[in-house]
């Protein structure tokens, strides 16, 4: 593991210098600020768009609304940033050369992979904890008596996903080496879990419930336990998925 | 035994075969020329050295350590400069170092006066706060150099370090190496002849997939050496004029002529060369030049690789 802090180091300040870190903190800052807005503004933005005569009656907006807006943003356009702006963090590396100086001066393959998922997985932490700040107070400022159920158990959830996702995109880009493989197997990974959610009986244990039925836990339809088995699998594959990363990034010749 | 010892080392890509039996062995301070042809293997060699590639079938030792593939144990002894070496753009130098430094497990302090020191070497402290985005291939060639030493390595791997240079940066480089010669036991590969004549002492030619040619440059060239002499006049008359001459027609030897230039071939350097120089006493001659036939490097290596 010799150079793990050395190269998480790096990696940090390569967010920071290559504008990866701005554009995150700002995209899902955007969120946090916007949903509870657009969840409080949503009737009268269809009042506005003049239906022509059909009379579309509008429940009066609630916390709820705020949290929809959250869920659908992060697990939408949230993930697509993500997954585009780390798609390269081997890639880059491996068709410039710019590790070759490193690994030659001691840096072990395993920690090379291993502070590269850390670094995606703090960036992915301070994203999500700060559009998870400012949609909580936005929404207790817009709505201050709405209650809601299991708000941070649905988040973590998330937050889970989340890393889950990180992984599969640890192992894509190990494998094949190159941007456009990496976004491709991240999305043949994520779409054959959408399409295994087909078999009924099989939800309950898929990754993708944690990103999907957040808001069945905050409107008390889903219980915290049905949750279990799908958090049990999602760790298994995540820590599963990582170990992987590490065997095929030993074997890559470079 | 060496400091680098490289045993039966196969490597293919695909169908092509690169390495076929590579043996090698690096003898502790000295300078080797690892010389030859574009594609023959060298940066194929180097990178097995390094663990960077898997080999088919073959052994590294390095410092008396095996090397295995994919593990960066043994790399703690070298130090490497990659053909085009590539850095982080946002980086600058002082930084770069600092990083390398910190993963070849050297204390801040060591790596901040090791850092400055080689800046100074290499002629970069006056760009230490310069992003390295904005260097010059020369410019990231002495960087290179600088970061291969910065863990003061035991042996020093650079790959084709001069090729994409302008003659100054060239002699800069070669000159930087030399300097290094000290500390590091310095393998470099390169197929610029004059480069090797100037800083090697051991030469090693790599055709084929093996090692065509390997020795100390001197015992290399004693080796292949003719007895004969070269001798170049003022024009090609008094070539002719030399050439012609009863006395040398009647004497064992062997002459060629190309131009205003005789090569003359003979038994034995000392008897001979004697009979030449009265003979052009006799005739009254006075050569531009008059030398002991050397083997060129380019002669060798073109013999080598034939």
């Amino acid at each position: 593991m010799k150079g793990y802090g050395a190269f998480l180091k790096k990696e940090i300040l390569e967010y920071a210098k290559t504008y990866k870190l701005f554009i995150m903190l700002l995209v899902f800052a955007a969120f946090g600020i916007t949903n509870p807005l657009v969840a409080k503004l949503m009737p009268e933005i269809l009042k506005s768009l003049g239906t022509g005569g059909i009379v579309i009656s509008v429940p009066e907006p609630t916390a709820l609304d705020a949290w929809t807006q959250f869920f659908k943003n992060t697990t939408q356009i949230g993930f697509i940033v993500m997954v585009i702006i780390f798609s390269g963090t081997f890639s880059s590396e491996l068709s410039k050369g710019t590790l070759v100086n490193l690994l030659t001066k001691g840096l072990s393959r395993p920690a090379t992979v291993l502070s590269k998922y850390t670094a995606m997985v703090l960036l992915w932490t301070a994203c999500i904890a700060l559009c998870f700040g400012l949609t909580c107070v936005y929404t207790v400022y817009l709505f201050p008596d709405d209650e809601i159920n299991n708000l941070p158990f649905s988040v973590f959830c998330l937050w889970l996903f989340g890393l889950f996702l990180l992984a599969v995109l640890l192992l894509s880009a190990a494998l094949t080496g190159t941007a456009y493989g990496c976004l491709l197997l991240t999305g043949a990974v994520v779409a054959s879990c959408v399409l295994i959610n087909i078999i009924p009986e099989a939800k309950r244990y898929n990754p993708v419930l944690l990103a999907s039925e957040n808001m069945s836990l905050l409107t008390g339809t889903a219980e915290v336990s049905s949750y279990g088995s799908s958090i049990m699998i999602t760790c298994i594959a995540a820590f599963a998925f990582v170990l992987l990363s590490v065997m095929a990034f030993r074997k890559k010749q470079i | 035994m060496g400091i680098l010892e490289i045993n039966r080392l196969y490597k293919s890509f695909g169908e092509h075969e690169v390495l076929k039996g590579l043996d090698m062995d690096v003898p502790e301070h000295s300078v080797f020329g690892f010389v030859g042809e574009n594609g023959s293997g060298k940066t194929t060699t180097m990178k097995i050295i390094l663990g960077l590639l898997r080999a088919d079938s073959g052994t590294v030792t390095v410092c008396g350590e095996k090397v295995s593939y994919g593990e960066t144990r043994t790399n703690r002894f070298i130090g490497f400069l990659p053909d085009v070496p590539e850095f982080y753009g946002y980086m600058n130098p002082v930084e770069y170092l600092e990083l390398c430094g910190e993963i070849a497990g050297l204390s801040k302090s060591v790596t901040r006066k090791r850092s400055l020191e080689l800046l100074e070497l290499v002629g970069l402290k006056e760009y230490m706060k310069r992003k390295i985005g904005g260097f010059s291939r020369g410019m990231k060639q002495r960087l290179g150099i600088a970061q291969a030493l910065i863990n003061e390595p035991r042996i020093l791997i650079c790959d084709e370090p001069t090729s994409a240079l302008d003659p100054i940066g060239r002699k800069e480089i070669l000159d930087i190496l030399l300097s290094a010669r000290g500390k590091s036991t310095i393998i470099f590969s390169t197929h610029i002849l004059s480069d090797v004549e100037r800083i090697c002492d051991r030469i090693a030619v790599l055709h084929g997939g093996r090692l065509v040619l390997c020795g100390t440059l001197s015992e290399i060239k004693e080796r292949n050496r003719h007895n004969g002499f070269v001798l170049e006049f003022e024009n090609e008359e008094e070539a002719m004029l030399f050439e012609g001459t009863d006395e040398l027609a009647r004497y064992p030897i062997s002459l060629s002529r190309d131009r205003n230039t005789v090569t003359v071939m003979m038994g034995d350097l000392r008897y001979d060369g004697r009979f030449l120089l009265g003979l052009l006493a006799h005739l009254g001659l006075v050569p531009r030049r008059f030398e002991v036939m050397e083997p060129s490097l380019e002669s060798l290596f073109l013999e080598a690789v034939r």
